[in-house]
């Protein structure tokens, strides 16, 4: 076949994995589609379709604001109008991945919450438990409905040199980022009308009907309509877009702390006729601000006496308090040999190799090569507070010793792996730029369900491997063909 | 539905009336400052939609600098009562309930937010003519209420909404009443200048209801029963009185009887005491007198509605 214009200028990065360019130097079969549909495009309409994307996003107001010298200013997140494509096979390993993950984490955090068999068993060290600041003694017995404490949950996964999936960490507490996933699949049917239909592409507009089934089954009043509201910290929150969105197509209240209070260990809305009992909470507001009589007590998000409503069980939360334990850097070494110990299972998904600077050792081998490492805080998200040690000058590599020796527990390394490239549109060409992957997975008392598709998130500075927002990243709609 | 909610509808009712009211009034008195032939005062206008006494100095150079002015009461980032910044808090009352409004609603009010961002309004407003730049920003008003009306739905929301902007109407027209007619204990050559009265009806959009009810010309007492009394007039005090009425009389519910009774009997107390007044009685108890207290009912109301229905004790 002939292949186009905007395929023959593009040039794969050497050694990395190429969602689109195959081996032999020919677009990979799925992509075929997209690349002959957009062949017909010239960079003039491409463009167009670009300004299109973006006047769609602001006009909805689909921006996040940030605050400069007392003004706001609202942006968008950058979207990359070439759709990223994921394979039937591709989507069912992942798939089967991620639920046998998630079950064993899942165990995990029952397990350390109530008879830590993992940690009697010498599987997991107690001081890596102990240690961790989001492990909460609050928790400790607290039953929650159907043994689920990781309702919602947000794994993220990159692709080696060889195309092999691993697990770059995983988002077990507010993930957040799936609104994105709605509305870029909404946004690329705008621009690139008939293409989904012909591609075969599975639908994602499943996902908040299932959480909205999950959030009813959970609730502790069997009752025939519970009241189920999604607790934000405002309108000033970053993702406050996020809560208004599925709020909106989930048909449940949005609430912020000040609209709730308990009474005799229930929680009540305040409305225009009264209080009204609350059964299901879908909280975005983290573990330290939920309660201020039990967490942070400057808090002004949460609710005074939420804990103990939750812990006589008269309020289901989702996801559960406390699940940073499972999440935490240091502790996701130790997520495959969870999976051997609960599940007797070898992992499908692997682990990106890491390096604990806690252990005098494993630190003394990264100090020596710390060049081809990627440092992390073990509680840090977002990308801030990474070393890339590709990219760092030597004296921020000091530096940044220093700062690993006050407290080494908080650190560790893994060697930089090569996120795979996906083609993205810039300036009338295809150019191949860096990209992760967050599938989102919902877990009810119907078992874990995965919505096929997720977050590709992509780094659009040429050569970046960080797709963190706040870092310059952007994203793409993540299609997986039937 | 939630109290927050609940406020947040009265709110960003109250601040879009009240960014109406100004914008009008603004127009209007730019334009009847180029008729004057001595001195022009931008005073009264100040000290109604800046919140400023007569102690703030703040403003008195201000006072008979028209751009200036325009440019405090629009665009003023130090002013609380700027356009700008009212609609700016009008925008969050919208955000933290973008869920119960409709998307069209949303969009209507974040194209309003960003047309009086855009510096080429504040840049207009300082060289071009500044009565096009304000019937910019007020047509964004009537689209506003255009949109609410063909795409809100017709529930408790939007009751809150029309109390929020009938109460706020009501005071911006009691306010400008006493303002006008207390200017004239100060200059009582006022009360015949035709031209004073004639922009006080454009500037609430009375002045072909008045031609059109009154032959007689330009009498104070007759610009007084219209603003106060007149039934069929939509700025006046009585007609936004039985609106808060109506539409308070439809959050009637069970399980709050007793809130709900004891407001009701306020609104209708002062439903009463405005429509069984007249210029004659008025006169004789004292307009100003008369204003306070209707005032102070009105705030009365409002207090009253924080405390039972926005849960704010």
């Amino acid at each position: 076949m002939q292949e186009s214009a905007y395929f023959n200028e593009y040039s794969p990065i050497n050694g990395v994995w190429d969602e689109m360019y195959g081996q032999n130097a020919e677009v990979r079969e799925h992509y075929r589609k997209v690349i002959e549909y957009i062949s017909k495009e010239s960079a003039d309409d491409l463009n167009k379709k670009e300004e299109l994307a973006k006047r769609l996003f602001m006009s909805q107001g689909i921006t996040f604001t940030v605050y400069n010298s007392g003004e706001g200013i609202e942006k968008i997140f950058p979207f990359d109008i070439i759709p990223r494509i994921i394979t039937a096979p591709e989507w069912a390993f992942v798939e089967k991945g991620i639920k046998q993950r998630l079950t064993a984490l899942n165990l995990f955090l029952k397990d350390v919450y109530n008879n830590q068999f993992i940690v009697k068993d010498g599987i997991v060290p107690i001081d890596i438990i102990y240690s961790c600041p989001h492990f909460l003694r609050e928790m400790y017995k607290l039953q929650v409905p159907y043994d689920i404490y990781i309702h919602i949950s947000g794994i993220d996964l990159i692709r080696d040199h060889d195309g092999t999936f691993y697990v770059l960490e995983d988002n077990l507490r507010t993930p957040s980022g799936v609104s994105y996933m709605l509305e870029n699949r909404e946004i690329t049917k705008r621009l690139f009308p008939d293409l989904l239909p012909q591609c075969g592409v599975r639908s994602v507009t499943e996902y908040p009907t299932i959480l909205y089934k999950n959030l009813l089954a959970i609730s502790p009043r069997q009752i025939s309509n519970p009241t189920i509201v999604l607790l934000s910290p405002g309108i000033y929150n970053s993702a406050y877009f996020e809560h208004t969105t599925l709020a909106r197509l989930m048909g449940v209240e949005l609430v912020e702390g000040r609209d709730l209070v308990v009474n005799n260990h229930k929680v009540y809305m305040k409305t225009t006729t009264g209080l009204q009992q609350v059964d299901v909470i879908y909280r975005r507001v983290d573990d330290d601000y939920l309660d201020p009589l039990v967490f942070n007590p400057g808090s002004m998000l949460g609710v005074a006496g939420i804990m103990g409503a939750y812990r006589k069980g008269n309020v289901a939360i989702v996801n559960a308090i406390g699940n940073g334990v499972a999440d935490d850097k240091a502790v996701y070494t130790y997520v495959p040999d969870m999976i051997r110990y609960y599940l007797n299972e070898e992992p499908i998904l692997k682990n990106v190799p890491t390096f604990q600077l806690g252990n005098a050792d494993e630190r003394e081998h990264v100090f020596k090569s710390m060049d081809t490492m990627v440092v992390k805080k073990t509680n840090g998200s977002g990308g801030y507070g990474m070393l890339m040690g590709h990219a760092a000058t030597e004296q921020e590599i000091d530096e940044y010793k220093l700062e690993i020796l006050k407290d080494p527990r908080n650190f560790i390394a893994q060697p930089t792996i090569s996120l795979s490239a996906a083609p993205c549109y810039m300036q009338g060409s295809l150019q191949p730029r860096r990209i992760d992957l967050r599938p989102y997975a919902l877990y009810g008392p119907d078992g874990i369900e995965i919505v096929p598709g997720g977050l590709t998130r992509v780094a659009l500075k040429e050569g970046s491997l960080v797709v963190n927002s706040s870092q310059g990243g952007g994203s793409k709609d993540t299609w997986v063909l039937a | 539905m939630l109290s927050r909610v609940a406020a947040s509808f009265y709110w960003l009712s109250r601040y879009i009336e009240r960014s109406d009211g100004m914008l009008r009034m603004l127009k209007i008195n730019y334009a009847s400052s180029q008729d004057a032939v001595q001195e022009f005062t931008w005073e009264p206008v100040i000290r109604i939609y800046a919140g400023l006494d007569e102690e703030d100095e703040g403003h008195a150079p201000l006072d008979t600098d028209s751009r200036a002015v325009l440019k405090f009461m629009v665009t003023g980032k130090a002013n609380a009562n700027s356009v700008l910044n009212i609609i700016t808090l009008a925008r969050e009352n919208a955000r933290g309930v973008q869920e119960h409004i409709t998307k069209d609603l949303w969009q209507c009010l974040n194209e309003y937010y960003h047309t009086i961002k855009d510096p080429k309004i504040e840049k207009a407003l300082q060289r071009e003519d500044p009565i096009g730049v304000l019937d910019i920003l007020i047509k964004q008003v009537m689209l506003y209420y255009g949109t609410v009306e063909i795409t809100m739905e017709r529930g408790e929301g939007r009751s809150f909404m029309n109390i929020g902007k009938y109460l706020e109407r009501a005071i911006q027209s009691v306010d400008l009443l006493d303002t006008k007619f207390g200017s004239i204990d100060d200059n009582p050559d006022l009360l015949t200048d035709t031209t004073y009265w004639k922009h006080l009806l454009l500037s609430l959009g009375g002045y072909e209801l008045y031609l059109k009810t009154y032959r007689e010309g330009f009498e104070a007492e007759n610009v007084l029963e219209q603003v106060a009394l007149n039934n069929d007039f939509p700025r006046s005090v009585i007609y936004s009185v039985n609106n808060i009425q109506r539409y308070f009389e439809r959050l009637k519910n069970e399980s709050n009887i007793n809130d709900f009774r004891e407001l009701s009997f306020r609104i209708g107390r002062l439903q009463s005491r405005i429509k069984y007044s007249s210029v004659k009685s008025i006169r004789e108890e004292g307009l100003h007198t008369f204003l306070t207290q209707i005032r102070s009912e009105l705030y009365g109301i409002a207090n009253r509605l924080n405390e039972y229905y926005f849960a704010h004790s």
